[in-house]
């Protein structure tokens, strides 16, 4: 297996493990209130919203260090013209 | 208060109604809303998403007009030319669909409020775009509340475009079937194993669903769990990403070089396009339907001319291409949707009244029926005074060509059947369509054996 394929294998795992662990931490807390069709929707939500939080922060964090870099070296073009 | 009659398919959202009155389409929109719809005027939102197409305009209207002592305000919509649903659209177009309700989503939060619901059927196109017609749909966002449409979104969107990207393009007519969207159970049973190796795939459907299933039969306290809005915006994304990522690459069928595969000759092509162009001036009509319009060549002679056009084709690789085609160029007047003319649409969802049937959406001015009738009648084995019957019900004029039986194309059809169609002729069809039609003008087109008719209903 190529060290790029590894990679992405051990990040997905990760992430999987992440999901499960999640998933059984929030379970044992289920108290009592209502019965809806859509409670499996509303449950799953506020466990991989806080993954897909997180992945976004991350996206927006290396979304602005890339602007941050291209400034850098569109200023640096400009002062060598 | 005055008389007016409510639009079956409005009536599950307690926020308002549509109802029709003096031939126009209103809106009430109830107490109950109020605080919502005074929000989504005054924050700004309504007027960003009008600018930018997004959201269909509307004028507050007199409250005279109420149908009901629950009305806050009326509002007058303006009108859509014609209503489509999703299992007349595309891939693209579904795709596009979606894309248009997330937008929409992530503009609502810019300004503080969020999609309640997410049907596909709040999506309509309006000038060559799509367009959210559901003004009562938003509400304000409440921090930590996670987003109540998300389901609906991932069964009226996700599960049918991952359907036909990953499985078979066919399975867009799940939702024929399921008014509320594809169960997302079904899709996961249906998508391939390896999309559960893809992380957004795998929570969207895969574990949607299980989660889904889990929690059906239990009692829970949702109350004390909160979603943070990063998380919120994080889901937004992540199902943007997705949808944005889906392709579909078309296989080519029997109909997408049907062009280059018939007995025209260059001439007999050139002719019959400027004999359709020619009736056209002659009769001027305002909307048309092309029934069988493959990438929809004959449909832009009509909407170049700035008609109204609906370029209807059973192949989801044709229409797929007139769609890309109209988004190319920016076509406004030409509609391209999914239809089988021998079963099509019907009227579905509570008391059969809910999604309009095709031929309850309108009576074209025009109908084309270029190289179909003999689909019909050989293919599909119905007698011409059924399909004389037909038309005689759907248009007020008809340009329809003749294709008689020594014609090449024709010839294939019964090369594999036994010919029983001895009514296939040109006498009967003229004495069958002559009883719904005068028949205006004939001409055989150069180079082949075909004749193209100028009907006009008697």
């Amino acid at each position: 297996m190529l060290r790029k394929e590894r990679l992405k294998c051990f990040s997905y795992l990760t992430i999987l493990v992440i999901l499960i662990v999640l998933f059984y931490l929030i379970l044992p807390h289920m108290a009592y209130a209502y019965l809806d069709p859509g409670t499996g929707s509303y449950i799953l939500q506020l466990i991989i919203g806080i993954l897909f939080g997180l992945l976004f922060a991350v996206k927006m964090f290396l979304g602005k260090i890339k602007i941050f870099l291209k400034n850098i070296f569109s200023r640096k073009k400009k002062d060598e013209n | 208060m005055k008389t007016n009659e409510s639009i079956p398919s409005s009536f599950r959202d307690p926020s308002g109604f549509l109802f029709h009155q003096d031939g126009s389409i209103y809106r009430q929109v109830n107490i109950i809303y109020k605080e919502n719809y005074d929000y989504l005027i005054k924050s700004g939102l309504y007027k960003s998403l009008v600018n930018t197409d997004l959201l269909i305009p509307h004028k507050e209207v007199d409250i005279e007009y109420a149908s009901s002592d629950e009305a806050y305000k009326i509002i007058k919509p303006e009108p859509i030319q014609f209503i489509s649903y999703p299992y007349e659209w595309c891939f693209s177009q579904l795709k596009n669909a979606a894309l248009t309700t997330l937008r929409i989503q992530i503009k609502a939060l810019e300004f503080g409020m969020s999609l309640k619901d997410c049907s596909a059927y709040n999506i309509q196109f309006r000038k060559g775009k799509f367009i959210f017609i559901d003004s009562l749909s938003f509400e304000k966002y409440r921090e930590g509340k996670p987003w109540v449409a998300y389901r609906q979104f991932c069964q009226h969107f996700l599960a049918p475009l991952l359907l036909m990207s990953y499985r078979d393009i066919r399975l867009n007519q799940l939702l024929r079937v399921y008014i509320d969207g594809v169960p997302l159970d079904l899709a996961s049973s249906l998508l391939p194993f390896r999309t559960r190796f893809k992380f957004s795939l795998l929570s969207h459907i895969h574990l949607h669903a299980k989660s889904q299933r889990y929690f059906a039969d239990k009692i829970v306290n949702t109350s004390s769990r909160k979603m943070s809005r990063l998380s919120f915006t994080g889901l937004i994304d992540s199902l943007k990403t997705l949808v944005n990522k889906l392709n579909w690459q078309p296989q080519a069928t029997e109909w997408t070089n049907y062009y280059e595969d018939t007995n025209y000759s260059e001439d007999a092509f050139q002719h019959k396009k400027q004999l359709i162009t020619e009736f056209l001036d002659k009769i001027n009509p305002k909307t048309v339907w092309d029934l069988g319009a493959n990438v929809g060549i004959f449909s832009r002679i009509a909407s170049t001319r700035g008609i109204q056009t609906i370029s209807f084709d059973i192949d989801p690789v044709a229409v797929e291409k007139n769609y890309l085609e109209c988004v190319e160029n920016r076509e406004l007047n030409i509609l391209p949707l999914l239809l089988d003319l021998t079963n099509p649409s019907p009227s579905i969802g509570w008391e059969n009244q809910e999604r309009m049937s095709i031929l309850e959406r309108g009576l074209a001015d025009t109908v084309f029926a270029l190289a179909l009738i003999h689909h019909l009648a050989i293919s599909n084995n119905l007698p011409l005074y059924k399909i004389a019957n037909f038309f005689g019900k759907i248009c007020n004029s008809l340009i329809i060509e003749f294709i008689p039986k020594s014609d090449s194309q024709v010839q294939r059809l019964l090369s594999t059947r036994e010919d029983i169609f001895t009514d296939y002729t040109q006498q009967a069809f003229e004495n069958e369509f002559g009883k719904y039609f005068t028949i205006q003008n004939f001409v055989k087109i150069k180079d082949s054996e075909r004749i193209l008719y100028l009907m006009i209903k008697i």
